[in-house]
């Protein structure tokens, strides 16, 4: 196969093959970053939580009694839901669940060194302070969620407060390795600026209600704080398929135990429903972003087959007499072959060239992380096999002119 | 001379229909994506209150107390202040206008107690529906006088007055808020920003603004036991605070807006805010250097990345989409008129001169711009419609506005000329006496 002619027939369509060029850039550039941008929201929506997802249902009771017990309200609707059939176990939390939008956060040291540290550096960065969400809830919490202890125990009876700030926590393991790096955590004692808090058991994975960056999405504690408001949150755990039923019967008990109460049906929720919303605009991007990649490579691909058509009409004579001084079919199907492979080449060096510029801008003003190399050869990959197929209808239907095309005027 | 070409242009098209048809999706499917993106793009650009906004600024410094004191940082700045901090700077009147105000949620009722109505309004201390330039429909704001004396008075949107005593002017009548009852002293017609523009701080992706169903002054909805919708920032020894309480007085839960004319009254603002917090700062009451700043609705908004990067992403994109679009169909364009040299070179010969067979090409790919426009048309429709099923905060300004077809034309036939211009110029650069002796 020789280079030459092609060059030299090419050099006679310059501004077609620059242009087709320039398209297949513009292409591998997008279509490279878009991917990039795709997997990136899919890790993102992928993110465990820890818990039991899809056998829990959460509802919100809104009470509205005046100077109600809040205290006993809660008893008195834990042991009716309990009741329900089907309901394996059932918690009130204040109102913090992972991915639920609600935060409670505390700012919290690994020692009391650590605080005055942050105070002389007026920030609590480089101090070794963290600031994990905090989780509170009635006894039975890590079960329910179907957290796993792997360390230290649960808390005991006498351990939940209701008024102050209890003295045990429980903490994952990422919390763990942030405040007390190369050493177990069980045991120690954290300060939190006017008093000690012992870590009494370490789980496993506990993600927070709000992401904020990877390396610190997993820093959470659960304290044995009873919630103490006539707004509490009731988390159900009950066989996936009874999710519908639990909730619907929990809402009617719970109007039933105390009329005097708002449930907002949008706050009753299956813990799945919860995960969706959090995720709703990354699940709908990753639509757009599928859709208009697809939609660019089938545009390129339209383009390149069009051009190639219109190739083929016009050197039909030439193929002809290609053909009658012995070209066989296979050598004018390599040609156009070799010609689109040739074009999409220079199109794809370019196109590399784009999308490491256009990963830079987007990087300067998004938080999109770097694009890593191994990208941009898949994405020349998929171009060459695209321009390929799609040159291969006329190319073949090039390879089809017979020789006597040469002895006709056109 | 016109028609001639647009008749030559169709004559043109009904040759190679196929390709033709190949060159207007191309171009209406280019149009279309990128139509989508600016519609929802502009919807969330511009003014949250036409003719307000653009003088509103909001108040932010670093107003946290000792009790507080968890936590050094302060990274983003923050408006919420304390009932009193906010009191302050508005019995200051150092602005045109001022308000503090914070998101309520609450249930109002009319005096039977048989009809209620779940709304939102804004708890305020000063006179927020002239601050923010809320038409009234009938009755009057409150007074200072009214305010002071924290009299349990309030004003309803149409829609409330509507549901609760079933005629738009309430004026004069009760509703119940919280314990107590209320005399509506005045109607507005139905308002809501744009965008969200109140509370920020914590804010969980909402970005079209929120219907304010009525307006109470701050204290007298307290006294009635109605606090905010969330109740701030509280200090850690304040008792425990939640959704709607009125135990607020140890939080930091108002917002101050100002409405200034100048660049000098902004600046003297700025000098007085500034002032004002120091001051706090140097008596003791706020922990930390209060770093007070006056921000404008816009940056506020940019600040707290209301409109989401999503939506700039996507504009980018289908900007890059329609890009390669336009590359696609020039190219097909230029091989398609290449392959008429011969033509052009008779009409060449023939006396017409490089300005008449550019004009000519033009003409065609104007043509098939216009076409590919028409196309477009429902495209966008369908693309905006798309958007909307989705389940996403900015699905609500994905609509088709008249505005989006003057658009839409004129970017068809921008992109229609746009994408001839290369092809065309090609085409008439070759002497005519080499083009007849190739045909």
């Amino acid at each position: 196969m020789q280079i030459r002619p092609i060059l030299s027939t090419l050099r006679h369509h310059k501004l077609t093959a620059i242009l087709l060029t320039l398209q297949v850039a513009f292409t591998c550039a997008i279509v490279c970053n878009v991917v990039f941008m795709v997997v990136n929201r899919v890790h993102r929506i992928g993110v465990p939580t820890g818990i039991a997802e899809n056998e829990l249902s959460v509802i919100r009771s809104t009470g509205i009694e005046k100077n109600e017990n809040a205290q006993a309200q809660h008893a008195a609707d834990l042991a009716a839901l309990r009741a329900i059939p089907g309901v394996k176990s059932v918690v009130a939390v204040s109102y913090s669940l992972p991915l639920n939008q609600d935060e409670s956060t505390s700012g919290i040291c690994p020692s009391k060194q650590a605080l005055d540290r942050a105070i002389q550096l007026n920030s609590i960065d480089g101090s070794g302070c963290l600031e994990p969400s905090v989780y509170d809830g009635t006894p039975g919490l890590i079960d329910t969620l179907d957290l796993h202890l792997v360390a230290g125990r649960d808390f005991r009876p006498g351990e939940y407060v209701t008024q102050g700030k209890p003295p045990v926590t429980i903490i994952t393991r990422a919390l763990a390795q942030h405040m007390y790096p190369g050493q177990s955590a069980l045991g120690q004692s954290m300060y939190d600026g006017d008093r000690f808090i012992r870590v009494v058991g370490i789980v496993d994975t506990l993600l927070r209600p709000n992401l904020r960056q990877p390396g610190v999405d997993y820093d959470s504690m659960i304290l044995p704080q009873l919630p103490d408001d006539s707004v509490v949150t009731y988390v159900l755990r009950s066989a996936p398929q009874d999710r519908q039923r639990v909730l619907a019967a929990a809402a009617a008990t719970l109007v039933k135990v105390n009329p005097n109460r708002i449930i907002n049906p949008k706050r009753m929720q299956a813990y799945s429903q919860i995960r969706a919303a959090y995720f709703q605009r990354d699940t709908t991007m990753i639509g757009l972003l599928v859709a208009s990649t697809l939609g660019l490579l089938f545009v390129t691909a339209l383009g390149i087959a069009g051009l190639a058509n219109f190739w083929v009409q016009q050197r039909t004579r030439s193929i002809g007499i290609r053909r009658a001084i012995g070209a066989t079919c296979g050598d004018i199907l390599r040609y156009f072959q070799a010609e689109n492979f040739l074009i999409v080449g220079a199109g794809v060096v370019l196109g590399v060239l784009l999308a490491v510029a256009l990963n830079l801008l987007l990087m300067t003003h998004y938080e999109l992380p770097r694009l890593p190399l191994w990208y941009l050869p898949v994405g020349a990959l998929v171009l060459w096999a695209l321009g390929q197929l799609a040159v291969l209808s006329p190319a073949l239907r090039a390879s089809r002119v017979p020789p006597v095309v040469a002895t006709r005027s056109v | 001379m016109f028609d001639y070409y647009l008749r030559l242009a169709l004559c043109r098209c009904r040759q190679n229909v196929p390709m033709m048809l190949l060159l207007v999706l191309t171009m209406a499917i280019g149009i279309a994506s990128c139509m989508t993106a600016m519609t929802i793009f502009r919807a969330l650009s511009g003014a949250p209150l036409p003719g307000v906004s653009p003088y509103l600024h909001v108040a932010t410094m670093d107003a946290r107390e000792a009790v507080d004191k968890d936590n050094p940082d302060y990274k983003r700045p923050d408006s919420l202040l304390k009932l009193a901090d906010a009191k302050a700077l508005v019995d200051a009147h150092r602005a045109v206008q001022q308000v503090a105000v914070a998101q309520s949620l609450t249930r109002l009722g009319n005096p039977d107690g048989d009809t209620s109505s779940q709304a939102y309004g804004l708890m305020a201390y000063g006179p927020a529906l002239q601050t923010f330039g809320v038409p009234l429909r009938y009755g009057r704001p409150w007074t200072e006088a009214e305010q002071s004396s924290n009299a349990p008075v309030v004003v309803i949107d149409t829609h409330v007055a509507q549901k609760l005593f079933g005629t738009d002017d309430a004026v004069g009548r009760s509703v119940t808020l919280g314990q107590r009852s209320f005399r509506v002293i005045g109607v507005i017609a139905p308002w809501a920003p744009r965008m969200q523009i109140f509370n920020l701080g914590q804010n969980a992706g909402g970005v079209t603004g929120q219907d304010e169903n009525f307006f109470v002054p701050a204290q007298a909805s307290l006294d009635a036991g109605v606090g905010p919708f969330t109740s701030g920032e509280c200090g850690k020894d304040a008792p425990v605070v939640s959704f709607q309480s009125a135990t607020v007085a140890q939080c930091r839960w108002m917002e101050t807006w100002v409405r200034l004319g100048t660049r000098a009254q902004v600046d003297a603002y700025d000098r007085f805010l500034a002032g004002y917090a120091n001051a706090q700062h140097d008596a003791g009451r706020f922990a930390y250097p209060p770093q007070a700043t006056l921000y404008g609705t816009q940056a506020w908004m940019t600040l707290n990345h209301v409109v989401p990067d999503d939506v700039h992403l996507n504009l980018i994109l289908a900007g890059g989409f329609l890009l390669l679009c336009l590359v696609n169909v020039a190219g097909l364009l230029a091989a398609r008129f290449l392959r008429r040299q011969g033509d052009v070179a008779i009409r060449r010969a023939l006396g017409a001169s490089k300005r008449d067979v550019f004009m000519q090409h033009l003409v065609e790919t104007g043509l098939l711009g216009l076409a590919g426009g028409v196309l477009a048309l429902p495209l966008t429709w369908l693309g905006l419609w798309i958007v909307h099923m989705q389940p996403v905060s900015y699905a609500d300004a994905a609509r088709f506005s008249p505005d989006t077809f003057v658009v839409l034309f004129a970017l068809s036939v921008a992109v229609g000329l746009l994408v001839g211009i290369l092809p065309a110029w090609r085409v008439c650069r070759q002497p005519p006496a080499l083009q007849i002796k190739i045909a």
